[in-house]
């Protein structure tokens, strides 16, 4: 490597906030024949809510995958500033299985880092306090399917905690849900991100509504339709709490919907 | 619940009403057609022993056939060059007639009880390989991927995710076969054998007792019947979570 091309590259590290938690450089990433995300540059740092906002079938899920290595990276990185940071990940489905109690459930990613052993005391009355946070604390010896929707994503939200992540990747965690369920979620959601009750600081969200992207998140990062590249990086900026009828936000809101629109 | 029982066993009732009946009124001979009367009077100590003998040799081989077939299916999904190896090899086996078989078997394990349990083996082990090899891949990709999140090891993948997920493909192949447990087992007394439901078949129908060979095929059906409700008593206590929704 040639001194002028390490000098850039110092420059370039130099210039990222010190903060950054996760930095995504210059990502490609391939769904078999499909490009689905292209050349993607940004970061995401400690303590902020962020958006990837983009049509359906964008190439966001799969660039949510990339940084939770669910998926091979083609070309470029993801770079953890800690290499033992902790990432969890909530999908769209619930994904409960369907022979354990939520209790149970909740407890699987403690089973699974302890490989061999059982679980302890300890780990039970952390499921019990997390269902309680999820509001799930009378239903923690029911099965999946005598839950609702909206109770089984509760539940699959507290199994995230459960593994003590710093960072929360979500992918589209409430879509499929109706939409009044969807918002208490929201901000059940960003209830737990603000309290101090888990190490959880950091969110990355995957969506598809604008009002959504705008009121929940400080920065959105709208993406074109596949393969996904970087419209605008938006600073949200209004003071929280918010309503989706803020008048900040809803300018926000309308920048948004035309860079979306510009771009059809 | 009740009706589920009763609406069959009234039909069944009325049925043999009607063959009692008309083999009395036509004066059917009883080599013919022996009548339910002759029929349940035939049942004896002797009969209920050839029904233990066979229930015994197609459970063994059943069991046994079972425990390979899942511990193959396990090896199947997880090593994939055994699955595309072996699985042909046992397709070649399956497509095998048992009855052109059971000769063979005789000659190698003799007329004891080993001839029966491996006819038994033989024509139980498939349909659990197959069906277990397909629930053992059933598992949504998505739900693979949740545990690739959670950094599970492969060991564990398939202890707490594919092997519970398999269980309602499981039980339903081994209702399948626990059918064919009981005509595996009759074959190989077929073949050679001194007792057993099989032989006593055999031999009454040698012998024109056909009434005794009513009563053996009856036998037959309930040792089938028997093993059937015992494997759909279980799975009902074990894959309770599975009622079609498996959201």
């Amino acid at each position: 490597m040639n001194a002028l091309a390490l000098a850039a590259q110092l420059e370039a590290i130099t210039q990222f906030r010190p903060e950054a938690l996760v930095t995504i450089e210059n990502l490609k990433v391939r769904f078999g024949d499909v490009v689905a995300v292209d050349g993607l540059d940004f970061s995401l740092r400690r303590g902020e809510f962020v958006s990837l906002l983009g049509p359906s079938g964008c190439g966001k899920s799969t660039l949510l995958r990339s940084i939770a290595r669910l998926v091979p990276v083609a070309s470029g990185r993801v770079v953890l500033r800690d290499p033992h940071l902790r990432i969890g990940f909530m999908f769209q489905k619930p994904l409960l299985l369907p022979w354990r109690t939520t209790l149970d459930n909740v407890l699987l990613p403690a089973e699974i880092q302890l490989g061999g052993s059982v679980v302890d005391q300890t780990d039970h009355a952390r499921a019990r306090r997390l269902l309680d946070m999820v509001q799930l604390g009378d239903f923690v010896d029911a099965y999946p399917h005598q839950l609702s929707g909206g109770m089984q994503q509760r539940a699959a939200l507290a199994r995230a905690l459960m593994g003590d992540p710093e960072i929360l990747l979500l992918d589209e965690p409430f879509g499929a849900l109706d939409e009044l369920t969807r918002e208490v979620l929201n901000e059940e959601l960003i209830h737990i991100w603000q309290s101090r009750e888990t190490r959880l600081h950091t969110i990355l969200m995957v969506t598809h509504s604008i009002p959504e992207a705008v009121t929940m998140s400080d920065r959105v990062i709208v993406l074109t339709d596949r393969p996904a590249r970087l419209v605008e990086d938006v600073e949200v900026g209004c003071p929280r709490p918010r309503t989706p009828d803020d008048p900040q936000a809803v300018s926000v809101m309308k920048h948004i919907r035309a860079l979306v629109r510009g771009r059809r | 619940m009740t009706s589920r029982v009763q609406s069959p066993l009234i039909f069944g009732l009325l049925a043999l009403a009607a063959w009692q009946a008309i083999v009395m009124a036509a004066d059917i001979p009883e080599y013919l057609l022996p009548a339910p009367s002759a029929i349940i009077a035939n049942v004896d100590r002797t009969l209920v022993v050839q029904l233990a003998v066979t229930f015994v040799e197609a459970l063994i081989g059943f069991l046994i056939a079972s425990a390979l077939a899942f511990g193959c299916a396990i090896m199947f999904v997880r090593f994939n060059t055994l699955e595309e190896g072996l699985f042909p090899i046992a397709i070649a086996v399956k497509t095998t007639p048992i009855v052109a078989v059971a000769p063979l078997l005789v000659i190698w394990l003799g007329t004891g009880w080993w001839s029966k349990i491996v006819a038994v083996i033989l024509i139980c082990f498939f349909p659990v390989l197959v069906n277990a090899v397909k629930g053992l891949k059933a598992a949504d990709a998505e739900y693979r991927e949740l545990f690739q999140t959670l950094g599970a090891s492969r060991a564990q993948e398939f202890r707490k995710l594919r092997i519970p997920y398999c269980l309602p493909y499981l039980f339903s192949a081994l209702k399948i076969s626990s059918s064919l447990a009981v005509v595996g087992a009759i074959v190989g007394e077929f073949v050679g054998a001194t007792q057993g439901l099989g032989y006593l078949i055999m031999v009454s129908s040698a012998h024109l007792e056909t009434a005794t060979l009513f009563a053996a095929i009856a036998a037959a059906a309930l040792a089938g019947i028997l093993m059937f409700y015992v494997i759909g008593w279980t799975e009902e206590r074990i894959v309770f979570w599975h009622s079609g929704n498996m959201e």
